[in-house]
């Protein structure tokens, strides 16, 4: 039986926007496919984890508090993580954990997290508190060979830039920025993103294009999946679609 | 003096007001309140309060407690105004005391029993008198229209260091017991808690907050977890979590609905945990004001939506109320408790009071037992089928349909017992349609 390793990345404290059915839509997508998904957890006070031994690496957003505690623990293991983007490990990162990555956050007081500087993008906190990218957001992304919409939902006081390689163009909502054209960060092996929703719940393509990615990896060589039934996915991207076109006008 | 003239006025609008909601059909819960607060925005500082003003806020459990409070009170003999109805905004509370109002502005009550939304803490009890505060737990609800949780506490934690009243508090939620030391100078802090019942768990079963002491950041020990994040926890470095109790209940007994303090027996219509922790709350008042809450809770009903048995079409039905994961965890908790066969509709929508961001039901425990059919809807209807589908329930017993009425029509194929689980904004047109579709 084939099988994908996952590291989820401080489940206790990146959690705030169920960002971990990212990880139940993986695992559900592989098991109808008879693919095992085999999951770690890491957080402050465990062991050091080898990032290079996982196929999948996810982390998701949390609290202001909570990010500025862990990003300290996050720089420890920053060779390994660098060493594990390089090899290829597929990097899927939501809202804070995109930030984190990226050079720097700075805060509203202008105090500054430093990141893990695997990516030379950075993130700056809009001054005004109360401001927030907040709503329903679609882009349009192209990942491996397939063009598609991807929904989402955004919620950001963050503002990141100098992103050279977006994953998609914005078609409804902010992106990177208020009022941005581009939302997110790809490359071949990483994803980042500030779309909840979860992101994978309502975008298969994606969910599927992360999947082969990983098996092609490991085991070298085509991977072909299974189709799946669609049907609710399929109506809900439709009818969300419509109802943003509407919203549009 | 032009106060005097928007009270007078006020009651004249309302009085149109009542005959004008009834044309239009629409609710006037906050209507009037809206336009008093656009004539005079601080209208609330001119009305004489001479009575004690109790309030309530909350993530979950705020129009339950309540009410609960009011009755208790009136069981007492004592006159009370009270935002029954849920409006919980500054609007909504304008409204219900100028209703309740004498033209000089007086309000004619023995007390005064307030739910308050969590952000409107501090702005309402700017402008009038405050005695009793009740908070009950701070659970994640709607982060696209609150932000984020701690944000709203440091919010009431910065009004509390100038409070002095009564304050009477959760013990087993971290996020809550912590606002006792907001003021160190406050003598009047309260702490209920309820001992470990049947289904606690010793691993947190639902997403929640408490996971850090607030004051040094050390991760907080559970010695057990009643539900989410509420249970008997402590900081292994600071001891937070030592507080004395005022109000303790033990021997939590749900199949019968009772539970004692300090050795009196209660009967109560609370068969979930979740009931219980509000029903200490309300004891904790009455033992405040030396009133009695025996004889109330064993008479006293939940709302409507709350936990509502009736029959449609001669089937067992219950609905419940679900704004965030920890309400629906709640009701899917009741749910698997009950060990016959069920069939659960489950309404979701999407509107700005729900929270546009419906993310939150990824943090639901869908791990549920002898459901053997789940019919969707609401305007996320697909969003709440894929959720359910990805939990492992076999995608073709879930059927989803925009349409309400249609929902409620697939459900009724069978007549196996049911669970309704709605979200806020999608609980009154539910209620609504199942008592249409009873009629039909």
């Amino acid at each position: 039986m084939k099988e994908l390793k996952l590291l989820y990345l401080y489940p206790d404290m990146l959690e705030l926007y169920g960002d971990y059915g990212n990880i139940q839509i993986l695992k559900y997508r592989m098991e109808k496919r008879g693919i095992n998904l085999k999951l770690d957890k890491y957080s402050i006070g465990d062991p050091k984890p080898d990032f290079s031994s996982y196929d999948i690496v996810f982390a998701g957003g949390g609290a202001d508090n909570e990010q500025s505690i862990l990003s300290e623990d996050l720089i420890k293991y920053k060779e390994n993580i660098k060493k594990a983007v390089d090899e290829g490990v597929f990097f899927l990162l939501i809202c804070g954990a995109y930030q984190l990555f990226g050079k720097y956050y700075k805060g509203v007081e202008g105090n500054i997290i430093p990141g893990l500087e695997i990516f030379d993008y950075y993130t700056e906190a809009i001054e005004d508190r109360k401001k927030r990218c907040i709503g329903n957001i679609v882009i349009e992304a192209k990942v491996g060979e397939k063009e598609t919409k991807v929904i989402g939902f955004e919620n950001h006081g963050g503002q990141t830039f100098d992103i050279k390689t977006p994953l998609g163009k914005v078609l409804y909502g902010n992106g990177n920025k208020f009022e941005d054209k581009e939302e997110g960060f790809f490359i071949n092996n990483v994803i980042a993103t500030y779309l909840h929703g979860p992101l994978l719940s309502k975008n298969p393509d994606i969910t599927d294009y992360i999947i082969s990615y990983c098996l092609e990896r490991k085991y070298n060589e085509k991977a072909i999946l299974e189709k799946l039934d669609d049907t609710l996915e399929e109506k809900c991207r439709e009818q969300l679609l419509n109802e943003f076109k509407k919203e549009n006008k | 003096m032009y106060n005097s003239l928007v009270i007078i006025i006020s009651k004249i609008l309302n009085l149109f007001a009542k005959v004008l909601c009834k044309i239009l059909k629409k609710d006037n819960g906050n209507m009037l309140g809206r336009i008093v607060k656009k004539l005079s925005p601080d209208i609330l500082k001119y009305l004489k309060i001479e009575c004690p003003v109790i309030a309530v806020t909350a993530s979950n459990g705020k129009t339950t407690t309540n009410n609960a409070i009011r009755y208790m009170l009136e069981t007492n003999g004592k006159k009370v105004v009270s935002n029954k109805e849920g409006n919980n905004m500054e609007t909504g509370i304008i409204t219900t005391l100028i209703k309740n109002c004498t033209l000089n502005g007086k309000i004619k009550a023995d007390y005064i029993t307030l739910e308050v939304d969590e952000s409107y803490v501090p702005i309402i009890f700017k402008k009038i008198p405050l005695n009793t505060l009740v908070i009950l737990n701070f659970f994640r609800d709607q982060l696209d229209r609150n932000g984020e949780v701690e944000t709203l506490i440091l919010k009431i934690n910065e009004f509390l260091k100038t409070y002095n009243g009564n304050l009477i508090l959760n013990n087993d939620d971290p996020n809550v017991a912590r606002l006792g030391r907001a003021n160190k100078d406050n003598n009047n802090v309260y702490y209920f808690s309820v001992d470990k019942y049947k289904y606690a768990s010793t691993y947190q079963k639902e997403a929640g907050e408490g996971k850090f002491c607030p004051f040094d950041k050390t991760r907080l020990e559970y010695e057990y977890y009643q539900y989410s994040h509420i249970g008997k926890f402590k900081c292994p470095k600071c001891l937070y979590g030592n507080e004395e109790i005022f109000t303790k209940i033990t021997n939590v007994d749900l199949e019968n609905q009772s539970f004692y303090e300090d050795n009196i027996k209660y009967y109560a219509k609370a068969d979930n945990i979740y009931t219980v922790y509000n029903f200490a709350a309300v004891i904790s008042v009455s033992k405040i004001y030396n009133l009695d809450a025996k004889e109330s809770l064993k008479t006293f009903k939940l709302d409507n939506g709350r936990n509502e048995k009736i029959k449609i079409k001669e089937v067992d039905t219950i609905i419940n109320l679900a704004k965030n994961p920890t309400g629906a965890n709640v009701s899917l908790r009741m749910l698997n408790e009950d060990n016959e066969e069920k069939e659960l509709l489950f309404v979701l929508n999407d509107n700005p009071a729900d929270g546009l961001d419906v993310s939150w039901i990824w943090d639901i425990n869908f791990e549920i037992k002898n459901v053997t059919r789940i019919v969707t809807s609401g305007k996320r209807a697909y969003d709440i089928a894929i959720r359910i589908k990805t939990s492992g329930f076999d995608e073709n017993k879930i059927e989803a349909y925009l349409d309400l009425e249609d929902a409620i029509k697939a459900l009724y194929k069978t007549n196996i017992k049911k669970y309704v689980i709605a979200n806020y904004t999608a609980l009154q047109p539910t209620r609504r349609k199942l008592q249409e579709f009873n009629k039909k």
